[in-house]
């Protein structure tokens, strides 16, 4: 055995409430006095994307989109973690776009690889409630059909 | 299901870290490690945060479930890495042989180590790329020396050749299953209690552990 399913550290564990805040605190903390370091704002970025709520999620989205567009050096830190953000909140189209851009400037990169896959994956999932979606409304819409042709006959 | 007399044991989990300066070949020792396989350096890309990685094996009878964490050796992850000390049981601390720098980086690692985990942790310094014998900058004997002042295991490994690679693991795993309350959840343990974040060079994200993390001597 070795191969193991595709998997993202990062998308899995969210950090502790306490633990963001020590985050949120340093951010809001620089914000205040009218200027924020990128490290700061990344890692609070990164703890945003991790959490389970979505509004966090989207913040964090949001942040990376201005470290990505102000810092080029931290850009490819920056596809990951947006790319990971958008899986989470199942963009699953934006969350290929930026792992594909990623994996454009490293085609190995096997962090990019495995959420590739997870993306791929949660498609495929979204196709099969899709799937499962039309076929109940039309089964629903052949009982309600049956129900007024019965009810059509039996006048 | 079956009945639970024929309900074969759980497997032990066991979480190990991999520490250490950038570019010294964690990821390609977990590599070699779990999947025998190696990329040379213009395909190995560095490491975003952490990776992560689940390995079975068995060890003095016993069936072990391994989940290791890749961390970045970049600076700029730090406070990135730092949330994933909690709770490991065994540190695997690399630095490479043919970078005196990145040996010389240890205290600082071991000294994190010493503020945010509990010493009963095991830790193994390995030193890899011994395949780079010609630029060698770290004699075997210092590092040995070192690594048995920090009372930690020690090998030299080299992830390109595999050699060291396997036994390295397994050391750190044998140990761990000597000391029974690092896995045991029916001893009083330190695998999983540590609620301790540690902190990064940046932001330390346990504020409360600032004041009495002040133990440690990393002189």
């Amino acid at each position: 055995m070795t191969s193991e399913l595709p998997y993202a550290a990062d998308a899995e564990v969210s950090l502790s409430y306490d633990e963001l805040e020590v985050l949120r605190i340093q951010y809001q903390k620089e914000l205040s006095q009218g200027y924020v370091t990128v490290q700061t704002k990344f890692n609070y970025a990164w703890g945003l994307v991790k959490a389970p709520i979505r509004e966090h999620q989207v913040e964090g989205v949001r942040l990376l989109q201005e470290i990505y567009r102000a810092e080029p050096t931290r850009r490819r830190e920056c596809l990951y973690y947006l790319a990971l953000g958008h899986f989470k909140m199942g963009n699953f189209d934006e969350a290929k776009k930026f792992n594909a851009l990623l994996m454009e400037k490293e085609p190995t990169n096997m962090q990019a690889l495995s959420l590739a896959q997870l993306i791929d994956k949660g498609v495929a999932h979204e196709g099969y409630i899709g799937m499962a979606l039309v076929g109940g409304a039309a089964a629903i819409g052949t009982l309600l059909v049956a129900g007024l042709i019965r009810r059509a006959t039996r006048k | 299901m079956a009945p639970a007399a024929t309900k074969p044991p759980t497997p032990i989990n066991c979480k190990l870290l991999l520490i250490g300066n950038s570019s010294v070949g964690k990821s390609s020792l977990l590599l070699r490690f779990s999947d025998e396989q190696w990329l040379p350096e213009d395909e190995s890309s560095a490491t975003i945060g952490v990776d992560f990685r689940v390995h079975k094996m068995e060890v003095k009878g016993k069936k072990v479930k391994l989940s290791i964490w890749d961390t970045a050796g970049q600076e700029r992850f730090r406070t990135i890495t730092s949330s994933y000390y909690r709770g490991a049981q065994g540190i695997i601390l690399v630095y490479d042989v043919s970078n005196r720098e990145s040996f010389d980086a240890l205290p600082r690692w071991f000294s994190e180590l010493e503020t945010y985990v509990s010493d009963k942790v095991v830790k193994i310094l390995v030193g890899n790329k011994v395949d780079k014998e010609f630029s060698r900058q770290v004699p075997t004997a210092e590092a040995e020396a070192f690594a048995k002042r920090m009372n930690s295991l020690f090998v030299e490994a080299s992830a390109k050749t595999a050699v060291g690679v396997k036994e390295a693991f397994t050391e750190v795993v044998e140990r761990i299953m000597d000391i029974p309350e690092l896995w045991d959840s029916t001893t009083p343990g330190v695998g999983k209690s540590s609620g301790q974040m540690p902190g990064g060079t940046n932001v330390n994200l346990a504020q409360e552990n600032e004041q009495e993390g002040s133990g440690g001597c990393s002189c």
